[in-house]
């Protein structure tokens, strides 16, 4: 039932969007946790590129590249959300305005 | 112009969706419904990945990304009980006039580059490239063994790196 | 595709399906008969002969009952909650398969729902999904318990979906694939004539691991203290009444027959019985009974095992799904290796 045919430009629009998206949340929201997923969109949307190339020059190397991908957000988000909680359990706030002194 | 066929149907359906839920990620103001947003966002990016001849990304990236990740996210969000952000006047308008104004810049200068190269030809779909996933992982396990096993020696970094940020001063 | 093909897809993926809600009140009934026969009580019998119209009673009783959502409770995932347990429960078992190959106009069609190249990675993932409907049934509800009892049991989930998923593994490793049908074609066949080559042998402690996993997976006792109702009211699904309820009830049911279901397959040759050939559609339905004994066999034994152990406080709990099952499933691992690089399996 499903054939061929999947324009490259089609994919890589996408992934455009979903790109300009993410740098959108990240530069506007004040919500700490918000601009940490946005980041994880942006990755996503790095992801998508990869792939529709890999599938458009017959590679399996973009697959590999995508699994590394996804297992090193796995452990940025981990440590990351650490981060928050430990910064979280001082300041009480996750705006990022307000989290604005290296040292206090 | 492309010929319209039932995985190109599919896939631009899917990745709708993925845009649309990326949107109302970004958006609105509540932390957990951003977070559920996402999680919806994701599975219908690994629909896309399916259709791209790629479904172990696909089952990875749910059970990783949206079934692990995101759900990370939430205990967090519930643990810090952070509440819904109350739309006020941005303490910091110049950083946002030109934030937007570098989006849009961004923006047109990828859609110019797209334009500009062209759509360089037809992914083949599932079926007639189906995706091996033997092939794949003797990739993994062979020429990129190295990274594989540098990998996970990363993420056994994070794990203790986490459980030292994370646990409370005073503690055992 | 013609309309032979649109027709058997439909009914190899509809057969499982209403095969599934027509146990679910079969499955109630034998559920409170099965407890009383434990508890040495009669359990059920008014309604109906041996009450059997017991479960269209508690149909009817759930659908009779004031469908309400507290104040302050998120609407919209509160009633997304159960939603996503129902829907992630009922789709895990197209990838399962439940008999022998059926000769259908000319061609060989598989009986399994869907015969994708990522099998049993389609299944967990699904029961990563799950996990969402329970934290966002206790989260949404607006309730105290109901938190904490939804962040326990999804933090069960997620700590045993490790043991499980490694257990699992050993029987892909030793398949050298992630179908589930590939899983069943190997363990055909016999060892020395007699003994079936069941992947329980060589992996004993494997099937231990994944089976006791499937306990705390389904929020089963001996692992139920999320939902207990001595603990927490009743945990995640306390505000939860009338129809919604009664999904996460369907929800749990059908994730247990699904885990049998995956048992039987990995670990106890799914349709194959050693020396039974199935030919024609004679054999495929024979084949599907069996499977159908199997799994039923150890459904009967997730109700034994509920009315006999008492349950695991949280913090045993945890400890033996992180300190011991896990460390366990991992020397599974490395002994499935051992025997695949060796060549005693095949």
């Amino acid at each position: 039932m499903i054939g061929d045919g999947i324009p490259l430009g089609d994919v890589l629009l996408a992934s455009a969007a979903l790109f300009m998206i993410g740098l959108a949340g990240v530069l506007l929201r004040r919500n700490a946790i918000t601009i940490f997923l946005s980041i994880e969109l942006m990755m996503n949307a790095a992801n998508l590129t990869v792939l529709g190339y890999a599938a458009s020059l017959h590679s399996l190397e973009g697959q590999v590249v995508v699994f590394f991908v996804i297992a090193i957000a796995a452990a940025e988000a981990a440590v990351g959300l650490a981060i928050f909680v430990a910064l979280f359990r001082h300041t009480e706030t996750i705006d990022v305005n307000r989290i604005n002194l290296l040292k206090w | 112009m492309d010929p319209v066929t039932a995985s190109r149907l599919l896939f631009d359906a899917a990745a709708g969706l993925a845009i649309l839920f990326a949107c109302v990620m970004v958006v609105h103001r509540h932390p957990v419904k951003s977070v559920l947003a996402l999680v919806v966002s994701f599975f219908a990016l690994a629909v896309t990945y399916v259709l791209l001849s790629a479904p172990l990304i696909a089952a990875v990236q749910v059970i990783v990304y949206a079934g692990a990740i995101l759900v990370l996210f939430l205990f967090v969000l519930m643990l810090l009980n952070v509440p819904e952000e109350i739309r006020q006047k941005s303490g910091r308008p110049i950083h946002q006039t030109l934030s937007a104004a570098a989006i849009l810049v961004f923006a047109v200068a990828l859609l110019a580059t797209l334009r500009a190269h062209g759509s360089p030809g037809a992914v083949p779909g599932s079926p007639s490239a189906p995706a091996d996933i033997r092939a794949v992982a003797r990739l993994l396990f062979s020429e990129h063994l190295l990274s594989f096993e540098a990998l996970s020696i990363l993420l056994l970094a994070a794990l203790v790196g986490s459980f030292c940020l994370a646990r409370r001063e005073g503690s055992s | 595709m013609t309309a032979l093909d649109w027709a058997i897809t439909a009914l190899r993926v509809l057969v499982p399906v209403l095969a599934i809600l027509m146990a679910l009140p079969i499955l109630l009934w034998l559920e409170r008969r099965g407890a009383g026969l434990i508890q040495d009580r009669p359990g059920p019998n008014r309604v109906g002969p041996l009450g059997l119209l017991q479960p269209l009673a508690d149909v009817v009783k759930f659908f009779m009952k004031e469908d309400l959502v507290p104040a302050n409770a998120d609407r919209l995932l509160y009633v997304l909650a159960p939603a996503i347990a129902l829907f992630s429960a009922m789709t895990t078992f197209a990838v399962i398969p439940y008999g022998a190959t059926v000769p259908v106009g000319g061609r060989e069609v598989l009986l399994v729902g869907a015969d994708v190249s990522i099998g049993i990675l389609y299944l967990f993932a699904l029961t990563s999904l799950s996990v969402y409907g329970i934290v966002l049934a206790g989260w949404s509800s607006n309730n105290k318990f109901s938190l904490i009892g939804g962040i326990r049991s999804s933090a069960q989930i997620i700590s045993y979906e490790l043991a499980m998923t490694t257990a699992a593994a050993g029987v892909i490793l030793a398949a050298g694939s992630f179908r589930l049908t590939d899983v069943v074609a190997m363990q055909t066949g016999t060892w020395f004539g007699f003994i079936p080559r069941w992947n329980l042998i060589p992996q004993f402690f494997g099937f231990v691991v994944f089976y006791v996993a499937a306990f705390a997976e389904t929020n089963r006792l001996p692992f139920d203290l999320p939902e207990a109702e001595a603990e927490l009211v009743a945990g995640y699904h306390t505000e939860y009444s009338a129809m919604k309820f009664a999904m996460f009830f369907m929800a749990e049911y059908i994730n247990m027959i699904v885990a049998s279901a995956l048992t039987v397959t990995l670990f106890f040759g799914g349709w194959a019985l050693p020396g039974f050939e199935p030919h024609g559609i004679g054999g495929a339905i024979l084949s599907a009974l069996i499977f159908f004994a199997k799994t039923a066999f150890f459904v009967w034994i997730f109700i034994w095992v509920r009315w006999t152990l008492p349950r695991f406080r949280y913090d045993q709990l945890m400890r033996l799904g992180w300190k011991a099952l896990l460390p366990i499933a991992l020397l599974n691992l490395i002994w499935v290796a051992f025997l695949v690089v060796k060549g005693w399996i095949r």
